[in-house]
């Protein structure tokens, strides 16, 4: 399913290089945790665990307008990001649902870090996750 | 032979700051930018490393518990020195917010001496350090392990060969605290309230190893940052003066009868108060000055502070303008200060390389000063000429004066001791008619004409006319006709 970029650019999906055609929803559930650690790794020494922590729940509770399984249970502000629950709900979809919904969750993060910082500190802050991804292979730590 | 230790001073990249310091910023100094809330002493932080930081001498920005890092960076972006893509290469934002929490101020300066061992900056911030105290003394700590943080921190900094800022809410400047103490440095920045206006002011309270320029400076913050105004007369002493050689010993004013009176025009370098009431043609002089100044190739500045801007000006003086042979200051910022507005006409009259300057006039300048300023306005005054005098232009300016004809008054703001020459312009009523009559009343160590002369003005501009010798009377502003007509030829007077 092709994401509707809304400002589209320069943005990619970062699924896009990490995971096989036809990838079923475990292989895309790994990659999508991995990519959060890399966010997370990417921008806590900036704004803090906590930081990065506050905007990975606001990504999901926008993203749950479209994808109503991406709606987490919140429990106040979490110390840092945990993907675990992500990657229960992601498995829990076909593969194809479960790339879209994660696709459409780092285009809400991204089009909210870049409505905060301005899109090219964004891409500054980001690009080494973002380079990470064109790459075939998946990141190197896939366990959950 | 002693070899003493060479400080380097740093350029900080905010424009007169390095004047106020007394010469830049010294390298690996400890010091302090202390405020209230407000007063821009992120963005002085923030201005200063991205300035400064390069990829040999890269800075560390370390957030602690004050402004959320990520709402820092949405404001500091709006400023022209931000530079995205020196972030992650020479800017290094780093937060302690996790660590701070914890109350543990061990905690935090392990991290600090970590990130400054990996990373080797060669400047370091740390805001805001008041949050550091704060998370001390919630965690129960003495305020002695404060004291010693600080001392710790400011070791190692040195030892470690950083620029280090400690950013830090301070309400109470007379508080000891020891981080005072420890610091070079102590930059306190003010807000100062009075009436309906703002004013932004800056203090050096210490500086080791350098004389800094003493009491409070004024700044502005804009979308180019901050900008502090150093004293006028620091910044006029940089300037060359005009080359009296090129141009002649004396500035002609464009009303060659005039030119006369003062003995051969103004001297150079002479600032020349015109005062007279309303309507007078202080103005139009003050346009002739500019305009025989471009006859001759000088180029001049002229300070407008008129309160009404579409109001048509002289249209003698629109064309110098338009032909790039005056420059037009025509601030409308609100709350400026004397340094400001000197700081803005010695940058015109550089630029231009102007030999001729007109304040038109005294009374708009006075409006147009923050409040703060008005009560000191003759200090200011004072403060505006000797600066303009130090750079060797020849100035003009007009005060409107209410006539008075019981006395004669020259300037309602007692500037006329601060003048080196000064006419005065009259009005005068005769056979039912309201004339005008001119005179020069002094020019310093110069002859000058002690005539009383009619005027007229025209489309030419000022002409003038003869003297009224069967009248007296004349300052009383209604002469009689003189019985005996009694004629003496004028005297020059020294």
């Amino acid at each position: 399913m092709p994401l509707k970029s809304q400002d589209g650019r320069r943005w990619r999906a970062p699924l896009g290089g990490r995971i096989p055609d036809g990838a079923h929803a475990g292989q895309v559930a790994d990659a999508v945790a991995a990519i959060w650690r890399e966010i997370d790794q990417a921008l806590h020494p900036i704004i803090g665990h906590r930081g990065v922590a506050a905007l990975y729940q606001r990504s999901l509770s926008l993203s749950a307008a479209a994808y109503p399984w991406l709606a987490m249970e919140q429990r106040g502000i979490p110390a840092a990001v945990d993907p675990a629950a992500l990657h229960a709900a992601l498995v829990q979809q076909t593969g194809a649902e479960a790339a879209a919904g994660g696709n459409a969750l780092f285009h809400s993060f991204h089009q909210l870090l870049a409505s905060l910082v301005g899109t090219s500190l964004t891409e500054r802050l980001l690009r080494s996750v973002w380079d990470h991804s064109p790459g075939a292979a998946p990141a190197q730590d896939t366990s959950p | 032979m002693t070899t003493k230790a060479t400080i380097n001073r740093l350029a900080t990249g905010v424009p007169g700051l390095d004047e106020v310091l007394g010469g830049g910023l010294p390298e690996f100094s400890f010091n302090l930018i202390a405020g209230q809330p407000g007063c821009g002493k992120t963005t002085l932080a923030h201005q200063i490393m991205f300035a400064l930081a390069t990829t040999q001498r890269p800075a560390i920005y370390f957030t602690v518990l004050g402004e959320p890092p990520l709402k820092m960076l949405r404001y500091q972006q709006q400023f022209d020195y931000f530079e995205a893509e020196a972030i992650n290469r020479s800017v290094r934002f780093v937060s302690l917010s996790d660590d701070a929490m914890s109350g543990d101020l061990d905690r935090v300066l392990k991290r600090i001496v970590e990130e400054v061992t990996a990373h080797n900056p060669g400047l370091v911030f740390v805001d805001s350090f008041r949050s550091v105290a704060f998370a001390s003394e919630n965690g129960g700590s003495p305020r002695t392990s404060l004291q010693l943080f600080v001392q710790q921190l400011g070791m190692l900094m040195t030892s470690w060969q950083a620029t280090t800022f400690l950013v830090g809410e301070y309400f109470n400047e007379t508080d000891a605290n020891p981080v005072f103490t420890v610091a070079d440095g102590l930059i306190w920045l003010r807000q100062s309230v009075q009436r309906n206006s703002m004013v932004r002011k800056m203090e050096i309270m210490k500086m080791r190893g350098q004389s800094t320029l003493p009491g409070l400076h004024t700044f502005r913050i804009d979308n180019a940052g901050i900008r502090v105004f150093a004293p006028a007369q620091v910044v006029a002493a940089g300037s060359a003066a005009p080359d009296a050689a090129a141009h002649g010993a004396r500035a002609l004013l464009g009303v060659p009868a005039l030119d006369d009176m003062l003995g051969g025009g103004l001297p150079r370098g002479y600032s020349l108060l015109v005062a007279g009431p309303s309507g007078s043609g202080k103005s139009i002089l003050a346009a002739s000055f500019l305009a025989e100044g471009a006859r001759r190739g000088e180029t001049g500045v002229v300070a407008a502070f008129e309160q009404h801007p579409n109001r048509s000006r002289n249209p003698v003086l629109v064309d110098l303008i338009a032909r790039g042979q005056v420059g037009l200051i025509d601030s409308r910022e609100p709350d400026l200060s004397i340094d400001e507005i000197v700081l803005l006409i010695l940058t015109e009259v550089r630029r231009l390389k102007a030999s001729r300057v007109v304040l038109d006039s005294l009374s708009g300048f006075e409006l147009a000063l923050a409040p703060t300023f008005r009560t000191d306005f003759r200090e200011s005054l004072l403060g505006l000429v000797t600066a303009l005098a130090r750079a060797g232009v020849s100035v003009l300016m007009t005060s409107e004066l209410e006539d008075r004809y019981t006395d004669l008054r020259f300037s309602p703001y007692g500037a006329a001791f601060l003048t080196d020459a000064i006419i005065v312009q009259r009005y005068i009523e005769v056979d039912s008619r309201l004339l005008r009559v001119m005179a020069v009343v002094k020019v310093r160590a110069s002859a000058h004409s002690n005539e009383l002369r009619l005027y007229s003005i025209g489309d030419e501009g000022i002409r003038m006319g003869q003297m009224l010798p069967e009248q007296e009377g004349l300052l009383g502003g209604r002469p009689t006709r003189k019985l005996p007509p009694a004629s003496s030829a004028p005297t020059d007077v020294a």
